[in-house]
């Protein structure tokens, strides 16, 4: 495999030989990584190659079969981490549209700093203001989730994640639940995130976002990384015959 | 006959036994088409009937708030990760979810005094056994509350960095609860109703004074018939605010 361009610097994300299995099947097979700070990182693959499960690792919402995995250095695997102490530091957003329904968009972004840092009220509104003012969802701070379209409501939740302050950000197809024109919408706000120079793990089958906002595209398939580079490098002549496959089938890229 | 002075209430199940056999000579004659009503006996003894109501009211919410508390734990245990807590749970609510109410008050009537060596009285026999009963009922509806919020609201909150505790309380718990009170009213409506079984084991409730009068009077036909009148002037509204509260909550959602 190719080494990144940013070998050098000390990676904020270190993934060593991770497995995942569940039960008799092997998702994840000794999957190395490593992400530099303010890298972001677009992941790509077949459905059922393990994209999900990697990302859930990273945050121990799955539970590894092996591996270590370090976070700013620091162990997040094992048995004697601080789980919810690890995953203040990682944010994630999901696919599936799941703010908390009984809280206004200001009150979701505000819970995390209230119960889990029991930051001050007027701390976390401040806080709070200024992200959901980032989001461009200023006019909605008192607005239920069940009011707000499906875009509104990713947006809310990376303000939401934001708000703890995440050395990592997690995204695992945020955009796919979404009607196809409020994709644009949550693209842009993860680019301008980027740009702010967070690091960033996104999963996605948009391809523009890989080619525009990512620095490093990763290709998965059958729970192994079968090759990466930079977006240009892989989407326009990816060497591995299964990414070309995948790829075409997507309309993009390729020959 | 069967003429009983107000100090020497009968035991129980005596007291079912003379009503079942002693009726008066009236009703015995009585057909259809001639029996004649004679309601001045039940106004005459009105405050007496209607001094069982307070305590059937009081049995029907203290058992509601003591099985309310403990249905909470069994709840907790019943989803718990430990199988140390998870399988009693499960017996006891379905132990106490298939067995009649009326074994399940006779059983802490004369079972449980040997087992434990309590001797308690009639009120709190009732206290005890209908709290254990509603505690599974209500543990039920608890559980079924928590496991109705989606998946993705446990993994936003412990992405977030919340404790197991904090999820519950702070996001689980409150979205279930709007799913657990419509069941939880007619739990409420059943309950009141079923506090009359207790009537069984002696105490003084709305039905047992019923018992008592028809016996004491020979007259169970205006009696029984007021009585089911006084159950559902009391439970008719409380059956209305629990159709509101059904229909509340579903438009909520
Ligand atoms: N909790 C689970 N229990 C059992 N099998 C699982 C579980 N979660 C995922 N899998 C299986 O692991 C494999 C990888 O799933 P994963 O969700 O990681 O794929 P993915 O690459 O994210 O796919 P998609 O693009 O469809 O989201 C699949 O075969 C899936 O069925
Ligand atoms: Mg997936």
């Amino acid at each position: 495999m190719e080494e990144t361009t940013t070998a050098t610097t000390t990676p904020i994300v270190r993934v060593e030989a991770l497995n995942k299995k569940f039960g008799e099947l092997h998702v994840l097979k000794d999957v190395d990584m490593q992400v530099a700070p303010g890298e972001v990182v677009a992941i790509i693959g077949p459905s059922g190659s393990g994209k999900s499960t990697f990302l859930r690792c990273l945050n121990r919402l799955e539970e590894p079969t092996s591996g270590q995995i370090y976070v700013d250095q620091e162990e997040i695997t094992g048995d004697a981490v601080d789980l919810p102490k690890v995953r203040r530091n990682i944010g994630m957003i999901f696919q599936h549209l799941n703010l908390f329904p009984h809280m206004t968009a200001i009150d979701n972004v505000m819970e995390g700093p209230r119960t889990v840092l029991k930051s001050s009220r007027s701390k976390a509104r401040e806080a709070a203001v200024q992200l959901l003012d980032k989001v461009g969802l200023l006019d909605k701070i008192d607005v239920k989730p069940a009011q707000l379209s499906g875009g509104q409501q990713q947006r809310v939740a990376i303000a939401r994640a934001l708000a703890m302050q995440p050395k990592v950000m997690l995204f695992d197809e945020v955009t796919s639940a979404l009607d196809p024109e409020l994709v644009g919408e949550v693209l842009s706000t993860m680019k301008q995130l980027a740009d702010d120079g967070m690091t960033m793990l996104v999963v996605t089958h948009e391809m523009s976002f890989g080619e525009k906002v990512a620095d490093r595209v990763v290709m998965f398939d059958e729970g192994i990384i079968i090759e990466e580079g930079a977006p240009e490098q892989i989407f326009s002549r990816a060497s591995n015959e299964r990414t070309q496959r995948f790829l075409s089938q997507l309309h993009w890229g390729g020959t | 006959m069967c003429q009983l002075a107000a100090q020497e209430i009968p035991d129980a199940l005596t007291l079912r036994v003379s009503l079942t056999y002693e009726t008066s000579p009236s009703l015995q004659e009585a057909t259809t088409v001639n029996y004649e009503w004679e309601f001045d006996v039940v106004w005459e003894n009105f405050p007496f009937l209607l001094s069982g109501v307070g305590t059937t009211v009081g049995l029907a919410i203290l058992s509601m708030l003591a099985g309310g508390v403990l249905g909470m734990a069994v709840a907790l245990a019943r989803i718990s990760r430990l199988r140390i807590l998870r399988v009693p749970a499960y017996c006891y609510t379905e132990l106490f979810r298939t067995t009649p109410i009326v074994v399940q008050i006779m059983w802490v009537y004369w079972v449980l005094p040997i087992l434990a060596g309590v001797t308690l009285s009639g009120f709190q026999t009732g206290l005890v056994a209908l709290s254990l009963n509603v505690a599974a009922f209500m543990a039920e509806i608890y559980r079924a509350g928590i496991m109705s919020i989606n998946r993705g609201q446990t993994e936003a909150s412990l992405a977030l960095g919340m404790t197991s505790s904090q999820m519950m309380r702070r996001i689980i718990i409150p979205q279930a609860i709007t799913r657990m009170i419509p069941p939880m009213g007619t739990m409420w409506v059943s309950l009141f109703k079923d506090t009359a079984i207790i009537s069984a084991i002696g105490v003084t409730e709305l039905m047992f004074q019923a018992q008592y009068l028809a016996v004491d009077t020979y007259r169970p036909v205006e009696i029984f018939t007021i009585t089911a009148v006084i159950y559902f002037v009391i439970t008719y509204p409380q059956s209305l605010g629990v159709n509101f509260l059904y229909k509340k909550f579903r438009t909520q959602e």
